[in-house]
């Protein structure tokens, strides 16, 4: 088993989370406050490149340059262990940290752009960042945790049919980083176990990808929904409320496409999605709507807190829920 | 008919793939034995034309045409063809590598202008996101509450007792530096101009 | 020179005959043999034409008994060549008292300058004539082993190495893990056999040498029982044998299954896979042997019934394990193998449907003595399959985390055959083979086309996963030639699952001190031409624990492993005395030499440190470990290494270099090549053959740049077991250099190789020219 952290973590802010479920954030930094991680999040911190590199839009320099400089950050504030919500995150600094360290002719490189961006500070040295030891998603953290996180939970989930959804990005890229299976990924149903939730497990289908694809959501939209579909189609087989996600990226492909898919193959998929954070905070009792987040979510969250028996006070004005898809 | 000829022409292409900076140092291209796994796997191939053995046997037989083939752009870097190939290599990786070498031969920039905003995004904010071309499709999609979202996410951040995810002027300045001395910026106005 | 003088002098009252060979011109031609018979300083010098020819033994033999000679130098040919002979020909002396020069190999013929051979070739008598004076009569080594082994494991490799040797006269003990002795091979029903194209029935095969084992009075079968401990004392093995209580009483059970009938617990039952249940007192199958019920430990609740109904009263519920001591001369290992774990594959579903099975479990399920009789039914139906389809390759092939690099050798002919015995039976069965590479070598190949015949087809992709869907499995893979991802409908799936080192094997190499490869078999002495042979001394192996391979090579191993420990008790084996000697009064039992030496030939029995000499190589590595200097290497004493070094600079002039090129025996045949292919060599090169070059030491070195070497080069063939420790050594001996004001490049050091000579002579060109360099400054 590998050595997880705790702390002098920086926790790296993704632009997905940012911008379509913040709320993972709120809810990461809710589960780390009650489990005593330390942590830290750095406004200067620029985004890893991730959506632009798998449009093959950046080149790999570039996204490296970026993330030395992240890199640096981290180390520059003594929070060397960087801790992702994203699993695009995720893969895109093992990668950099990796290029860094065995690359010397694109180390060189990347010093020589950071020199000429008069940031000669923000070199990068052999080895400041090993990407074994000092890079983890939130999950892992979360997974060495997971008895304070039983400790903590208030709230009675079972009696949902939960399944998992394992982001490609953190299983399949850096197999021999990955904890709690790659081939038959657990970790998520692991962590679900620790909140007191027994999953599903094993399902068809269930190492496929999202099938956002990057790229594919936009120029091959029907292939990315063809596989979107399939993977939802073999959950509805076996009668699944819920579905976890790890990834804000995989997350979006189902909660802003699943009603347009249903539309289009005329069925009811009736899955709620919540991200792995989202589900621990709302175990730990957690505001729906001040912590969770869910006034972004697509896929309504309400009624499966109304399953619940949740009391929902908020009065949102924003509501991003589709009108199509009547719960 | 196909022939070898006894006098060689150097096999250049598997050569170059194994030198480009995202080439892993362990990327085992010439152990593959075409047993097909990665494309048993492959949700591009299930969807698409798309098939990661043959375009492995293609850079492997020094086929160049296999950059210009349309169908390397139906992968969707899932690596799930990473994860179970026995024999080390790493289809994923690879396709990443001919996709680069197609726009650096300028075909493939027309694949990938639509994406150009997002670059626009990252000098201008230091973070990415989709790219706002996208924005109409997607609220037509997804329904207007998406736009209502992009228009209130900082709001809704501040309710969550989130900062602003903009980066402050000096952390977007070395960004920007940085993305213009690696010649992204270049590169990106190259891709522009595709259009 | 830092030697005892005293010895000096006593050596120089020893009476040395030097034997000089013309060899018809072959060295006369280029050696100017006046001069050198006048540079030499002995009793006697003799010049012959022919020395290796029969008169040469009576004019060397005659001389000795003449002029009571004590020690002989040949300056002939490469001792490669003839050294034997004349060992034979100085008979009286004692063969070990003879030094050979190389004049032919390393002079003559890389020297064609008259002048210079012959400066070479004084030097090289000179050397050998220094050398021979510490020469002292040696015994070779005579390997006598004890006439008896152990061999553990009670597979068909086991049971065919104990055959073997009991028949050969050696006492055999089989030990067996299991209640049972058979292994694998009585559950897998069928053999293939390629000149009959047909199957065969495997008990069939094995009973009769079962019984032949069971009757054998050479032979003792202890099963339920494991090796605990082992030792080693010069050429034999203490070992320590576990036994768990059976709890029926071998000689009183009838084997009548009436406790059976009564005992309550019910027990996943292995023999089928865990296909089907037997009993807490069980038998594991029919035709067992022994022929006796056992009780399994683990599972049985203590209550009694089944020694209520034994009319026998052979059950003892209370009856103890034992520990039973026993020395052997040889230990056989043949632990065998285990099938791959399934829950590393998990897309394959294994574990979640009883219709996807191992060939194993279809072996038993097919099986006449198994839980459907023989016929080939679904587990989780009882109905005959509509479609069964094979994968291959699972967990073979395969460099994922928890996958194995090596192809498992049998398991497309288990394939095949399994299929085949389908089609014969259930011809309206479709049997699909999904593989990557079909190997099926040698005559197998016919077998391959047989069932090509019989109809069963070949898809050519390694499937990703297995799904189920509505009860029918969906097995999805690329049909690679026809460039087509696939989903193949299947009501039965059979996983060739790879073949894993057992747990016994790790544990008993473990216990037994013996190497293994990466991937966890027991690592052969040498692939090619030790086979059977392990690190140790003694300890042979054979079948699976050695790695994949089928029935037919697994006995063929155990009859060599048998055959090579027979050759050790009754030819024994001479070995050239050339081995560590203890000086047990300056031995303070640190083990440091224990713990360098690869081949594990130091030990401490009875409070001293013994060297086994039929392991020790000689190779020197425990002297530099040694604090207290208590280690010698006979025949390369330092007195031995520091008087060869003195002859060979024994009156260099001024304007001369002379290089010392330490050869191990490969470099040295190497060198010899050369020679044979008349290549020409700079005629400062002297060269020294020692075992190792572990064996050279600082001050073997400083020695031979204060006698007036110019330059050194110390030659090792890179793959004995000791080679990565040389490299080390040598940088050590760079910084020695350093220290005392040597230039370290100086000293080279190559890796050499038998074919290679031609890069050696560059060698040997180019490092005589750096040293010209360096003289001139
Ligand atoms: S890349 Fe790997 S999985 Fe794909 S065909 Fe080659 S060896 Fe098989
Ligand atoms: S990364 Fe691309 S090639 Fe590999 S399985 Fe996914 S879609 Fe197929
Ligand atoms: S132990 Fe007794 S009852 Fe059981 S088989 Fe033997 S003789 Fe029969
Ligand atoms: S004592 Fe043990 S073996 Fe005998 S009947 Fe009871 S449970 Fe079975
Ligand atoms: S014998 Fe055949 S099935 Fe077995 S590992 Fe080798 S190639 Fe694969
Ligand atoms: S000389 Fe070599 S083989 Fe012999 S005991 Fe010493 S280290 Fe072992």
């Amino acid at each position: 088993m590998k050595f997880i952290p705790d702390k002098d973590i920086l926790l790296f802010k993704s632009c997905l989370v940012n911008v379509e479920y913040p709320g993972i954030e709120s809810s990461t930094c809710y589960i780390f406050d009650r489990i005593d991680v330390d942590y830290y999040v750095d406004e200067r911190q620029s985004c890893c490149t991730g959506l632009g590199h798998y449009y093959d839009l950046f080149d790999q320099i570039s996204t490296t340059a970026l993330a030395a400089r992240n890199f640096h950050i981290a180390v520059e504030t003594g929070h060397k262990n960087i801790a992702v919500m994203c699993a695009t995150c995720y893969a895109i600094l093992k990668k950099s940290a990796k290029i860094l360290n065995q690359n010397e002719e694109a180390r060189n490189k990347v010093n020589e752009i950071l020199d000429d961006s008069n940031l000669e500070k923000r070199e990068y040295t052999q080895g400041d960042m090993d990407p074994a030891q000092n890079i983890f998603h939130v999950a892992e953290i979360f997974f060495n945790k997971r008895e304070e996180i039983s400790s903590q939970v208030k709230v009675d989930l079972t009696g949902l049919r939960v399944a998992t959804h394992h982001a490609c990005h953190y299983c399949k890229v850096h197999y021999n980083d990955t904890i709690e299976g790659v081939r038959d990924p657990n970790l998520i149903d692991k962590l679900a176990e620790a909140v007191g939730v027994e999953t599903i497990g094993w399902y068809d289908h269930k190492r496929v990808t999202c099938g956002a694809g990057f790229r594919q959501r936009f120029t091959n939209k029907e292939a990315s929904l063809a596989v979107t579909a399939g993977k939802l189609q073999a959950l509805k087989e076996n009668k699944v409320d819920l579905l976890l996600h790890m990834c804000p990226n995989c997350q979006m492909q189902f909660d802003r496409y699943q009603p347009y898919i249903e539309e289009k193959l005329d069925t009811e998929f009736n899955i709620f999605h919540l991200n792995i954070s989202q589900f621990i905070a709302l175990a730990f009792g957690a505001d729906p709507y001040k912590i969770l987040g869910i006034q972004t979510h697509t896929v309504p969250i309400e009624p499966l807190l109304k399953k619940l028996n949740y009391s929902l006070e908020s009065n949102q004005k924003v509501d991003v829920k589709a009108k199509k898809s009547i719960n | 008919m196909k022939t070898i000829k006894l006098k060689k022409e150097s096999v250049q292409l598997v050569k170059d793939v194994l030198k480009d900076i995202k080439a892993s140092p362990d990327l085992g291209i010439y152990k593959c034995v075409q047993c097909g796994m990665c494309t048993s796997v492959c949700p591009g191939a299930r969807q698409t034309e798309y098939d990661p053995r043959d375009m492995i046997r293609r850079v492997l037989e020094d086929d160049e045409t296999v950059i210009d083939d349309d169908n390397i752009w139906n992968c969707f870097s899932c690596y799930t063809c990473n994860s179970v190939c026995p024999s080390g290599n790493n289809a994923s990786e690879i396709n990443q590598i001919l996709r680069q070498m197609s726009i650096d031969k300028g075909e493939g920039m027309k694949k990938i202008v639509s994406f150009a905003a997002y670059g626009d995004s990252f000098m201008e904010l230091g973070v990415g996101s989709i790219p706002n071309n996208f924005f109409d499709v997607m609220v037509k999609d997804v329904g207007p509450g998406y736009m209502d979202l992009k228009i209130n996410i900082e709001d809704i951040r501040a309710d969550l007792g989130l900062g602003s995810y903009i980066l402050p002027e000096n952390a977007i300045d070395e960004v920007e530096s940085i993305l213009d001395n690696s010649g992204f910026k270049d590169r990106l106005e190259k891709i522009k101009r595709c259009k | 020179m830092n030697q005892d003088s005293s010895k000096d002098i006593s050596n120089k009252d020893l009476k040395i005959g030097v034997f000089l060979c013309r060899c018809g011109g072959n060295i006369s031609d280029t050696v100017d043999m006046e001069k050198l018979r006048s540079s030499v300083d002995a009793e006697v010098v003799e010049e012959f034409e022919n020395l290796c020819s029969i008169n040469g033994r009576k004019i060397i033999r005659d001389s000795i008994i003449q002029k009571n000679l004590d020690r002989i130098v040949v300056a002939a040919c490469s001792p490669i060549t003839h050294e034997k002979t004349f060992q034979k020909y100085i008979n009286p002396l004692n063969p070990y008292l003879l030094e050979m020069a190389n004049l032919r190999e390393q002079c003559s013929w890389v020297n064609p300058d008259v002048e210079t051979a012959t400066e070479k070739a004084i030097s090289l008598v000179n050397a050998s004539i220094e050398k021979v004076k510490y020469a002292q009569p040696l015994d070779p080594v005579l390997r006598k082993t004890t006439k008896s082994a152990a061999v553990i494991g009670g597979g068909i490799s086991g049971i065919s190495a104990s055959l073997s040797l009991a028949r050969q006269g050696i006492k055999t003990c089989l030990i067996e893990e299991q209640p049972t002795i058979g292994g694998a091979m009585v559950k897998v029903g069928k053999l293939f056999s390629p000149e009959k194209l047909a199957e065969e029935c495997a008990m069939c095969l094995l009973n009769p040498l079962v019984n032949e084992a069971v009757e054998h009075k050479n032979i003792r079968i202890m099963t339920n029982t494991t090796l605990k401990s082992a030792e080693r004392r010069s050429g034999n093995f203490h070992l320590l044998i576990e036994s768990k209580p059976r709890k029926v009483i071998e000689d009183r059970c009838i084997s009548c299954g009436k406790c059976a009938e009564v005992c309550p617990v019910e027990v996943k039952d292995s023999w089928n896979e865990d296909m089907t249940f037997r009993k807490a007192i069980y038998k594991p199958f029919a035709q067992a042997v022994p022929d006796v019920y056992t009780i399994d430990l683990e599972k049985c609740k203590n209550c009694g019934k089944c020694q209520e109904v034994c009319r026998m009263n052979a059950i003892d519920l209370d009856m103890e394990g034992e520990v039973v001591p026993m020395t052997v001369g040889s230990v056989v290992i043949a632990t065998g193998h285990k099938t791959f774990d399934m829950a590393k594959r998990p897309e394959y579903s294994y574990g979640r449907h009883d219709d996807i099975v191992t060939q194993m479990e279809l072996a038993r399920i097919m099986g006449v003595n198994g839980p459907t009789q023989g016929k080939l039914l679904k587990p989780s139906n009882n109905k005959v399959p509509e479609r069964v389809v094979m994968v291959q390759c699972v967990g073979s092939r395969d460099e994922k985390p928890g996958g194995r690099k090596y192809c498992s050798k049998v398991c497309c002919m288990v394939a095949i055959k399994h299929a085949n015995v389908i089609k014969q039976h259930y011809p309206d069965t479709d049997v699909i083979i999904c593989y990557t590479d079909m190997r099926t070598p040698g005559m197998y190949e016919k077998y391959f086309k047989y069932a090509q015949s019989n109809g069963v087809r070949l898809i050519r992709g390694r499937p990703g996963e297995i799904a189920e869907k509505d009860g029918i499995f969906l097995v999805r893979l690329e049909d690679t030639l026809s460039r087509e991802p696939l989903e193949i409908e299947a009501d039965l799936v059979v996983l060739s699952t790879a073949m894993e080192p057992s747990d016994g094997t790790i544990n008993v190499s473990g216990l037994l001190d013996v190497g293994l490869t990466e991937e966890l078999f027991v690592k052969e002495k040498h692939s090619k031409i030790k086979p059977v042979a392990t690190e140790v001394d003694g300890v042979y192996v054979c079948g699976t624990a050695q790695g994949p391979k089928d029935i037919t090579d697994s006995i063929v191993q155990a009859n060599a492993a048998a055959a090579k420990i027979s050759e050790l008790i009754n030819g024994g084996v001479e070995l050239e005395p050339f081995v560590a000697s203890i000086d047990q009064s300056k031995c303070n039992l640190c083990k440091k030499c224990i713990d360098i030496c690869k081949y594990k030939a130091a030990y401490i029995q009875d409070g001293m440190l013994t060297v086994d000499p039929i392991s020790c190589t000689g190779c020197g590595a425990c002297i530099w470990e040694c604090e207290n200097n208590a280690i010698e290497i006979m025949g390369q004493t330092d007195e031995q290494i520091i008087a060869t070094i003195d002859g060979m600079l024994k009156d260099k002039k001024p304007e001369e270099n002379r290089i010392i090129a330490f050869l191990d025996s490969v470099g040295y045949v190497s060198a010899d090549n050369i020679g044979i292919n008349k290549i020409s060599v700079p005629s400062s090169v002297r060269i020294i053959k020692i075992p190792s070059m572990n064996r050279i030491m600082p001050k073997h070195i400083l020695h031979a740049f204060k006698m007036g070497a110019d330059g050194i080069i110390m030659g090792e063939y890179p793959y004995n077991p000791m080679y990565s420790r040389t490299k080390e050594k040598i940088a050590g001996l760079k910084e020695e250099l350093v220290k005392n004001n040597i230039n370290p490049d100086r000293l080279a050091f190559y890796k050499v190789y038998i074919p290679y000579f031609r890069g050696l002579a560059n060698k040997f060109k180019e490092f005589d020219g750096e040293i010209t360099c360096l003289e001139k400054g």
